[in-house]
């Protein structure tokens, strides 16, 4: 009995065993390639000889609201061009667009997708993305008709990785009514200023407060850039985070503390809301926010350009989406994902995404005089442009750069927290992502 | 073997085997290799019908659930960016990271907060309920109803309107608070605000469930047992700790088991909706997402954690079944 008891435990034993090695071998072959062997095998193609595909599969998260007028740009390709686009609605948002577009690992079928700011570097480090540069030359597009701010953003060792499309940037709103009451002329030009007016609007009780600053998790380290920037700070330079923790960024971060314990406070969501609801007199947002703020205030909106500072005229960091071919595409059908990035950030196609959305035009001879006739404040957003610059990399291309940005300064808002031990702590942590993450495989 | 059907279990294997030893004995090769055969093909008979009705169910466990589990343990080996084509394997090195590292820590604590308040409060209330759901009031099936609903609403939903209620400058609550001249709390920037108010959420989800559990346990006390007690001049406190709670041992045992896993692993619709970035919210099953999609994009990390949050689970159970149970009175 023991010995037929100590047979059976043997070959369980081997059952087990055999069973276990063929799912880790199983796992193995279906994960990612752990040889270190890197993949250089892939090569540049001339884009000159090949004929565009019939047929492209778009993913696209509708950004803004844009289903309807994505369609009909869609319609008037397909006539043009007689190339047929399959529309996948691909996320809610950029980030889970992202999500899905990565883990398919090059089972995605998608020739074309939306990718943000803060959500296309991961894919070119995971080799997901095609350079557009040769691409728009075969596809007869002129990058060169792009807002340049706009564009550039997409540009990574001396390489395009796609088109700017729904692309927006931060905005300064006020409330005139509340001007009026308090007695002021004219939006403030430099955050000296934005202090003086917000004291006076204090002082005029119009509001609960007179700025409100955004919370944690409504991307303070984008529209906060302006404030860091205008004092001659930034987040990063490059790959050197030492500017985080730099004299002008606490400054900067010490003059935000300091508001918020006199005339700003810190929004519990959306600012946008709490503008829109007369309980803050001044916010900064998105220019993708206008069109929901004009909806439902009730009152006059005033816009203007961000607030300049010590450093020299106000700059506003660029933000939103473009349009990203995959590298898993064939050339026939990556030839004509180019023609149709181009078709949707042409300056007709823009004008119209504009009107439709609230997204800034992206490309330098977009008309847009019949939505400025309609909504006045927006031509701000667009002449604003001039003053757009690229966002800093701690932010953009650090694995969680955004997130310790973001805490650390909802932490400098909402606490007594010392800013420099913070900012020194970010700048920490930032060194050591950047280290683990992402030094062994970008430029220095 | 012969099966002895008059007897106990035991007695019956072993005048089995001896029967069956003493036919073995005495009766010829030929039978011996026929009965051989007869039960093999009653053996493949049973393994043909087994697999028919079991195979397909079997399929489908080992396809979505163990696959992905020892998916998920191999992935937790490497050091590996989402989505990335290639990886490095580095053995334990994210599990020693985890267990290390400061934010691994906070994690820990946040966890053991949320699990305790979330468990605590939805037992506590959930019984408090019960006991006056059991009684026979008017109304009480549309109370049942209505207590229970909340637990079967989306927690996307039920978190979006929360987030309403909780706003400090425009919602329901800070008007309420207002009215009595008392400030609302920053229920979003305060870290230790926002572990209470998602607490608080994920309770006022969760307790119609184990109301109507505690509530079914209440039902099969044989109101003999009360009654009796009555008589002998037990107060309402004393039947409830000497005859009510020790009966309803197994409901507790059984809803505190399913409380801690569904609080630890089913929260995150509500974390998620309620703090997107997990300030002051950050439990081990929002640490999973944010490592790897939330803004991490570190798969490997995010599977390691995975799996430590999954022996967690399976190690509670155990020792839930193997101790606990034991001290549990059942009727």
């Amino acid at each position: 009995m023991t010995q037929h008891n100590g047979r059976a435990r043997r070959s369980r034993l081997t059952l087990g065993t055999t069973v276990l090695s063929i799912a880790m071998l199983a796992l193995t072959a279906c994960g990612p390639d752990t040889s270190g062997e890197a993949n250089d095998d892939a090569e540049a193609t001339d884009f000159q000889g090949v004929e565009p595909a019939e047929e492209i599969t778009f993913w696209t998260n509708h950004p803004g609201g844009s289903q309807d007028i994505e369609n009909e740009l869609i319609e008037e390709f397909t006539e043009e061009t007689g190339i047929t686009v399959n529309v996948v609605t691909s996320g809610a948002n950029y980030e889970e667009t992202s999500q899905r577009f990565q883990t398919a690992q090059g089972n995605a079928e998608a020739d074309v997708v939306v990718l943000s700011d803060a959500t296309w570097f991961p894919n070119y480090l995971n080799d997901s993305l095609i350079p557009v540069d040769d691409l728009l030359e075969a596809a007869d597009v002129d990058p060169s008709g792009y807002v340049e701010a706009l564009y550039e953003d997409y540009l990574y060792e001396g390489s395009h990785y796609g088109v700017p499309y729904a692309r927006s940037t931060p905005l300064f709103y006020y409330n005139i009514d509340h001007y009026e009451k308090a007695g002021i002329d004219a939006p403030p030009e430099t955050w000296e200023e934005v202090a003086e007016v917000s004291k006076q609007l204090m002082e005029a009780d119009v509001a609960n407060s007179a700025f409100a600053f955004p919370p944690q998790d409504q991307y303070p380290a984008w529209t906060m850039a302006n404030l860091v920037w205008a004092y001659g700070g930034a987040w990063s330079d490059e790959w050197d985070f030492s500017p985080v923790s730099s004299s002008e960024t606490i400054e900067a971060l010490q003059f935000a503390q300091d508001a918020t314990k006199d005339w700003a406070n810190v929004a519990s969501g959306d600012p946008a809301d709490d503008f829109s609801a007369g309980a803050a007199s001044q916010i900064i947002q998105s220019t993708g926010s206008l069109g929901g703020i004009l909806e439902s205030a009730d009152f006059e909106v005033g816009t203007a350009f961000l607030p300049g500072g010590p450093a020299g005229e106000g700059q506003t960091p660029t933000g939103g989406a473009g349009l990203m071919i995959a590298s898993d595409s064939t050339p026939e059908r990556q030839l004509a994902a180019a023609m149709f990035a181009g078709h949707m950030s042409s300056a007709e196609s823009t004008a119209k995404f504009s009107q439709e959305t609230g997204y800034v035009p992206v490309h330098v001879d977009a008309d847009m005089s019949a939505v400025y006739e309609e909504t006045p404040q927006f031509e701000t957003a667009v002449d604003q442009l001039e003053r757009a610059r690229v966002q800093d990399n701690a932010r953009l291309f650090v694995p969680g750069g955004d997130l310790e940005l973001s805490q650390a300064l909802q932490n400098i808002l909402t606490t007594d927290a010392d800013v420099e031990e913070t900012m020194q702590n970010v700048q920490t942590e930032l060194e050591s992502l950047y280290e683990s993450d992402l030094a062994g495989e970008v430029e220095q | 073997m012969t099966a002895v059907r008059d007897g106990s279990g035991t007695e019956g294997h072993v005048v089995g085997s001896t029967r069956s030893v003493a036919q073995d004995s005495s009766e010829s090769p030929e039978l011996a290799k026929a009965r051989k055969q007869r039960r093999r093909r009653r053996l493949s008979k049973n393994w043909s019908l087994f697999l028919l009705f079991a195979g397909p169910n079997i399929l489908l466990i080992l396809a979505f659930i163990y696959y992905p589990l020892l998916s998920n343990m191999y992935y937790s080996t490497l050091d590996w960016r989402l989505g990335s084509a290639t990886a490095t394997s580095v053995g334990f090195d994210n599990y020693v990271r985890f267990f290390t590292s400061e934010s691994g820590l906070e994690v820990w604590r946040v966890t053991g907060i949320f699990t305790a308040g979330a468990v605590l409060g939805s037992m506590i209330l959930g019984l408090l309920i019960a006991l006056v759901l059991n009684k026979k009031l008017p109304g009480r099936t549309v109370a049942r109803t209505a207590i229970f609903s909340p637990y079967v609403l989306s927690g996307v939903g039920v978190a979006m309107v929360w987030n309403f209620i909780f706003d400090p400058t425009l919602g329901a609550l800070s008007h309420i608070l207002n009215f009595f001249g008392i400030e609302s709390p920053q229920w979003y920037l305060d870290e230790d605000w926002a572990l209470t108010m998602v607490i608080l959420v994920y309770v006022w989800k969760n307790l119609g469930y184990c109301a109507v559990v505690f509530l079914a346990g209440l039902q099969s006390i044989p109101q003999e047992l009360i009654e009796a007690a009555t008589i002998d001049r037990a107060g309402p406190v004393r039947r409830f700790f000497s005859i009510i709670l020790p009966l309803l041992t197994p409901t507790v045992f059984f809803l505190l088991v399913t409380n801690i896993i569904f609080s630890m692993t089913n929260a995150f619709d509500v974390l998620r909706t309620m703090t997107p970035t997990g300030h002051g919210t950050n439990t081990i099953i929002f640490e999973i997402y944010l490592q790897s999609f939330g803004a991490y994009q570190r798969a490997g990390y995010s599977a390691a954690i995975a799996v430590v949050l999954f022996f967690t689970l399976f190690i509670i159970t155990a020792v839930q079944l193997r101790y606990v149970e034991r001290k549990v009175h059942y009727q």
